[in-house]
């Protein structure tokens, strides 16, 4: 075997080599030196250490789970010896507890959408169906605020708008019941999560898009 | 002799309409040269974008203004080519439209806004992302790159679609998958309907879930699967001899059902909350 | 959270934490994060080079991860599917951002090429003598295509046919650009030390 032949195979022999390989390493000292060579490559990436991430990258993530509503309000223990074996859990109240974090952030940031609306209701020019300008990416105090933000940015859309917050409000709440129903039930915690994904979407797309 | 004259007329009638419609529209064209796997966005709120793939590394957009009231805004940094339209004080759907062709380098990715569209994209490689209220959403002979949609209610269609994630999420628009295949193909709906037509193969996820659309599936009898479909108050139909596999899903007559076909290559998942699910055998 | 069930977040077990983060516990998530953010981190960073980057899609990796939380049904390790997940949003970021994550068809050279640039015969062996941090600047110095095969199979240990899935290529492919890899970061820990021989 020549050394083209040898390297020629050489990404081939992960799992081994054949006797007529491994007696060309045994005479070749230049492919044993490039095998042996790769091999020890391969050995200290395995060993390599991990890097520690910056502990902003936890507050990052947090902050959006929480914006999200994934992070939820934990539940009440249950104390066993006092009342009889619960038949069900209180699972059920993550989702709505879910709501009520949300429903806060939505009621923190309630100012602020407040003296936008009042800004563009004293306008005096006719509305424009969106001339361009992004929006403050502000969280509404509620989808009514959010409505009225469409209808001011472009009229044509309000009826869309108010049918798809219904829509979406309509899946969260079901889901919200069959996940309370049946806490251990992924199916129902799918619905749950899609319902939540196409809410965030509605909202994304009427207040922080150049779309009206 | 008359009717040459009438002919003649008409034709000169149909020159001077022209040449008044190509007043009133104002063309507009941008080249921008990329290097590969190019980044273009174009964001239209009223009006057409269609994305074809070009040879070479130029980015082509051609943008046909209809009025006075909207501007076209763009910008050109390395491989990244981003286009708006601007619209102006007085400015609506009609008056605000424009209409975009787009020619790009196959393996750019393309991001697409219009809330009326339509929006059309094919033959590309690189991920494309699109996004509209109402627009009628067609994509077809994709491969290699991700498709990620969200559309409030416009319809969508993906034809030929393969190898990439496939991500739509939809309100009401009805979302149709016609040889579809990929690692993961994920469709979120509302009330729209989904409909798939396919082998899904590829070994990929594939989740169609919708809270009150219907779903139907059809599949060939080769198609190697593990299904799971439910619809908490909805019908469920299955025309395939599925072989039963344990699950902790209970298997409710006409609400659920569980099991795969062939080697089980791919998890089919069909949840619907009240649709009717209906997947059914080519 | 009382005291009394306030855990230090990595401490909670994982199969515990997995459950409660289905239900939106915080101290879940975190203990969660806390115990596979070096692995994930690493990933990103390797595959990036770029520290900013790899916060920024190690964050996204985990978004992902903790919004499908309620879909893992135990079949497979948690880890084992964190780590597909990251290493896909890792490649999608990468295509999504314009960084280039070169398809391996274009960083093919001819065999005859990426032997003839490897030092002959009278080099001295690297083995048992690779420094760590060398070989982390070397990694970082592969073509983007090389690097992602490479940190996937000799870093994170995934086999041919998986990073072929993944990636998107033949396993033959696969098995090619790895090999080229490794023979390139031979070349460049050579060179590194042979600059390190020279400086007094």
């Amino acid at each position: 075997m020549t050394c083209k032949e040898f390297q020629r195979v050489l990404p081939e022999l992960e799992g081994g080599h054949n006797l007529e390989q491994e007696q060309h390493l045994k005479t070749c000292s230049a492919c044993a030196d490039l095998f042996s060579d790769l091999n020890a490559i391969e050995q200290n990436a395995r060993r390599l250490e991990d890097h520690e991430p910056s502990p902003r990258v936890w507050t990052n993530i947090e902050a959006a789970l929480r914006q999200e509503g994934l992070i939820r309000q934990p539940q009440p223990q249950l104390v066993p010896t006092r009342l009889p074996a619960p038949r069900w859990r209180f699972a059920w109240l993550v989702p709505i507890a879910a709501g009520l974090v949300f429903g806060a952030g939505l009621l923190v940031m309630h100012w602020q959408v407040s003296t936008q609306i009042a800004h563009q209701t004293r306008t005096t020019t006719p509305p424009v169906e969106n001339a361009g300008i992004t929006q403050p990416s502000s969280v509404p105090a509620s989808e009514d605020q959010v409505i009225k933000l469409v209808a001011t940015r472009a009229p044509s859309m309000r009826a869309s708008y108010e049918s798809n917050f219904r829509a979406v409000e309509a899946y969260i709440h079901d889901a919200e019941l069959a996940a309370r129903n049946n806490p251990n039930d992924e199916i129902s915690q799918q619905h749950l999560t899609n319902a939540y994904e196409q809410r965030a979407m509605v909202y994304e797309m009427a207040m922080h898009r150049a779309l009206p | 002799m008359y009717r040459r004259n009438r002919i003649a007329g008409l034709i000169i009638a149909m020159l001077l309409l022209a040449s008044v419609v190509a007043a009133a529209e104002n063309r507009k064209e941008f080249r921008f040269r990329v290097h590969r796997h190019a980044s273009i966005s174009v964001i239209n709120q009223f009006g057409p974008i269609s994305v074809k793939p070009s040879s070479g590394h130029e980015v082509l957009i051609t943008a046909i203004l209809h009025s006075d009231k909207a501007e076209i805004d763009s910008s050109h940094s390395g491989s990244r080519v981003s286009v708006s339209t601007h619209l102006l004080a007085g400015a609506d759907p009609d008056s605000g439209l424009v209409e975009y062709e787009v020619s790009v380098p196959a393996d750019a990715s393309v991001s697409l806004r219009s809330a009326t569209g339509p929006i059309r994209a094919e033959k590309l490689h690189g991920d494309v992302i699109l996004e509209g209220n109402t627009a009628n959403m067609d994509v077809r002979d994709l491969s290699d790159g991700h498709v990620h949609i969200k559309t409030l209610d416009g319809p969508v269609t993906l034809t030929n679609v393969s190898d990439g994630h496939v991500e739509i999420t939809s309100v009401g628009g009805e979302v149709n998958l016609i040889s579809v295949t990929g690692p993961l193909v994920h469709v979120n709906s509302n009330s729209g309907r989904i409909v798939y037509v396919g082998d899904f193969g590829g070994g990929g996820e594939y989740s169609l879930m919708t809270h009150t659309g219907d779903i139907e599936a059809t599949a060939p009898a080769y198609a190697s699967m593990d299904v799971l479909a439910s619809s908490s108050q909805g019908k469920v139909i299955n025309d395939f001899p599925l072989q039963p596999v344990h699950t902790s899903l209970v298997e409710r007559a006409g609400s659920a059902f569980a099991g795969t076909m062939g080697k089980a290559a791919s998890s089919v998942k069909l949840l619907s909350f009240s649709g009717k699910i209906h997947l059914k055998k080519r | 959270m009382t005291g009394a069930r306030k855990l230090q977040g990595d401490k909670l077990p994982e199969a515990e934490a997995i459950e409660r983060a289905k239900q939106g516990d915080a101290e879940a998530f975190e203990a969660l994060y806390h115990l596979h953010k070096r692995r994930v981190y690493s990933l990103c960073l390797r595959m990036t080079a770029n520290t900013a980057s790899a916060e920024e899609f190690t964050q996204e990796a985990f978004l992902q991860l903790f919004r499908k939380i309620g879909t893992f049904r135990g079949e497979s390790a948690f880890s084992t599917w964190l780590h597909r997940m990251a290493v896909n949003v890792v490649l999608m970021q990468l295509r999504k951002k314009g960084l280039p994550v070169v398809p391996l068809e274009e960083t093919m050279e001819t065999d005859e090429e990426t032997h003839k640039k490897e030092p002959g015969a009278d080099d001295v062996r690297l083995a048992g003598s690779i420094d760590r941090l060398q070989l982390e600047h070397a990694i970082a110095d592969l073509p983007p295509g090389y690097r992602t095969v490479f940190l996937l199979h000799d870093v994170e240990g995934y086999e041919h046919n998986e990073i072929a899935k993944i990636v998107g290529c033949s396993i033959g492919n696969s098995k090619s650009q790895l090999h080229k890899a490794r023979m390139r970061l031979r070349g460049l820990l050579k060179s590194s030390r042979a600059v390190k021989a020279t400086k007094p």
